[in-house]
């Protein structure tokens, strides 16, 4: 795709279908984040759902954009957060895979 | 308080395979799956092989959602610039497949399909959350507020998988045991398919592609294969390897793309859709933490997958055949402690998964560590030699000017010069009656140290 700008992850994100659960399959212990250094999760996520924000010094991350991988939770070093499958029937519906 | 014989949590390929092989034998067993359809959390990014397939179904193939039967396996040596390529086409396989291309939502929806009709009760959109434990043997599964008991339950549910971690025979993960892996399915007409991979209609071609110098990971590998209408691209990488570098794989994914050799071949294309999945690396958990007291591991939970030869599917589904087994072996006994359990390891043994699962870990340390660097240090090399020889051909056709002495030494005299400068040295030694193993040696001499002179002359 020479010459052609490439799909932002986010672009690329509207091609998935998802199912949004009202409650959120993903929480983060805030203070244990501040504490971390390398903040692996930051470029591990394939679907970039977790963003430092500067200003409030604080991660923000968007549970509704989850592909469902779960690389988040084995490579956070500081335990810190908590993910699991969102409930039955809710969560990425894959219309290939 | 419901019960049953036996739960197998996950519908993916090991799960059904089990569930499908225990409800032949008229074993009563249900299916969780969560869900609202087997398939739809699933992501495989490689050819379906179907030899295990056809011991289950044999006559899969009259309505096996299929993209393209595929022929030809290439393998691709792609470095920042360069690509060699093995191209490997069977025309066995267009009257005998052995493997496929096909989605996994269709497939897997098929596979329980079947399932169902050989009895097994499907219950989708149903996450477990828990496990019921009574005097450390697992006895039923949780769903939300509702329980289900059962004498056996089987996780086949992933990577994540709740039943192994509940059960404690999961309690650590390590980034090490694991590939992360990110793929595109891509539009393309099928008649471009056909003309820029050279095949024809329901013919299907997969490339797996080595890569050096591409990027600084040591384990970077991708795979191109066809659909119908289709390509399906995908890449991965050690998770400890991107923690340890920082790097972030989905763009590695659009350097690929960038690279000439893919960029030909999937120019124009738009994006069908983004999916990513983990998968476990070879053996994540001990053979000895497979199974225990009413609950067997199998398929990605049990880690038993191939990814150095691209054998997850098929693996997986021979696992939970093999989980089957062993469920059969309880129910004559009516035990289902650790000790008839651990029939589950000779029944893998007798498939040689276990030792192919530790063969894959072992491979797959060494492409991560530093076997590989000395390994795309080799191709790379290898390449650079090839690269040279190419250019210097060229150069040589297409130059230039040398000196006319040079000029006529090179068109003329340079093949007879060793034997110019030898023959009156040979004479010499004939004459003064000296061993004839001297004139070999002698000419041996010349000769390399000719060609040596000649190399540092024309450089």
């Amino acid at each position: 795709m020479r010459g052609k700008k490439a799909l932002s992850v986010d672009e690329k994100m509207e091609t998935v279908k998802i199912k949004i659960d009202k409650q959120a399959h993903i929480t983060v212990k805030a203070d244990l984040c501040k504490a971390c250094t390398d903040r692996p999760c930051l470029y591990i996520c394939t679907a970039e759902n977790y963003q430092w924000d500067e200003k409030k010094d604080a991660l923000i991350f968007n549970y509704e954009g989850c592909l469902e991988c779960g690389a988040c939770r084995i490579i956070c070093s500081k335990d810190a957060i908590d993910w699991s499958y969102p409930i039955g029937g809710y969560g990425v519906k894959y219309r290939f895979g | 308080m419901d019960k049953v014989t036996c739960i197998v949590v996950g519908a993916g390929p090991s799960g059904t395979a089990c569930a499908y092989a225990l409800a032949q034998k008229g074993i009563e067993t249900v299916l969780l799956e969560r869900g609202r359809t087997p398939g739809e959390k699933n992501v495989s990014s490689f050819v379906l092989y179907t030899s295990v397939l056809k011991h289950l179904i044999p006559d899969f193939r009259q309505d096996l959602p299929v993209e393209r039967n595929v022929v030809r396996m290439d393998t691709i040596y792609m470095g920042d610039n360069d690509t060699k390529a093995l191209q490997s086409y069977n025309y066995r396989y267009v009257d005998n497949p052995i493997a496929f291309t096909a989605f996994r939502r269709r497939y897997d929806a098929w596979f329980a399909q079947k399932a169902i009709k050989a009895g097994v009760q499907l219950i989708s959109g149903m996450k477990v959350t828990d496990l019921i434990i009574d005097a450390g043997r697992v006895v039923g599964v949780k769903v939300g507020e509702e329980e289900l008991y059962a004498d056996v339950v089987v996780g086949a549910d992933g990577y994540h998988s709740i039943v192994g971690e509940k059960s404690g025979l999961i309690h650590a993960w390590s980034p090490d045991r694991c590939l992360l892996a990110v793929k595109e399915v891509l539009n393309l007409p099928s008649q471009v398919i056909n003309e820029r991979f050279q095949l024809t209609d329901g013919i299907g071609c997969e490339q797996g592609i080595n890569t050096y110098n591409l990027n600084e990971l040591n384990y970077f590998s991708a795979t191109l294969y066809t659909n119908t209408d289709s390509v399906s691209l995908a890449v991965f990488a050690r998770l400890d390897e991107l923690q340890r570098k920082k790097i972030k794989l989905h763009e590695q994914l659009e350097v690929l793309k960038r690279h000439p050799y893919i960029d030909n071949l999937i120019k124009d294309a738009t994006l069908r859709e983004y999916e990513a999945h983990l998968l476990p690396d070879g053996g994540r958990v001990k053979p000895k933490n497979l199974y225990g007291n009413g609950v067997l591991l199998c398929g990605e939970a049990g880690g038993i997958t191939d990814t150095i030869a691209g054998m997850g599917i098929p693996n997986c589904m021979l696992s939970g055949m093999m989980a089957a087994k062993t469920i059969e072996d309880a129910i004559s006994k009516k035990d289902f402690s650790k000790r008839t359990m651990k029939n589950y390891l000779k029944y893998l043994d007798t498939t040689k998964l276990i030792a192919m699962v530790h063969e894959s870990r072992r491979a797959s340390d060494q492409f991560a560590g530093k076997a590989l660097e000395n390994e795309s240090d080799h191709m790379a090399a290898a390449a650079d030699i090839y690269n040279q020889y190419w250019e210097s051909s060229v150069e040589y056709i297409e130059k230039k000017n040398y000196p006319l002495w040079a000029e006529l030494f090179l068109r003329l005299g340079q093949y007879h010069v060793p034997g110019l400068l030898f023959w009156p040295v040979a004479v010499l030694i004939k004459i003064a009656g000296l061993p004839a193993v001297w004139v070999e040696m002698v000419k041996r001499k010349t000769r390399s140290r000719y060609y040596a002179w000649k190399k540092s002359l024309v450089g």
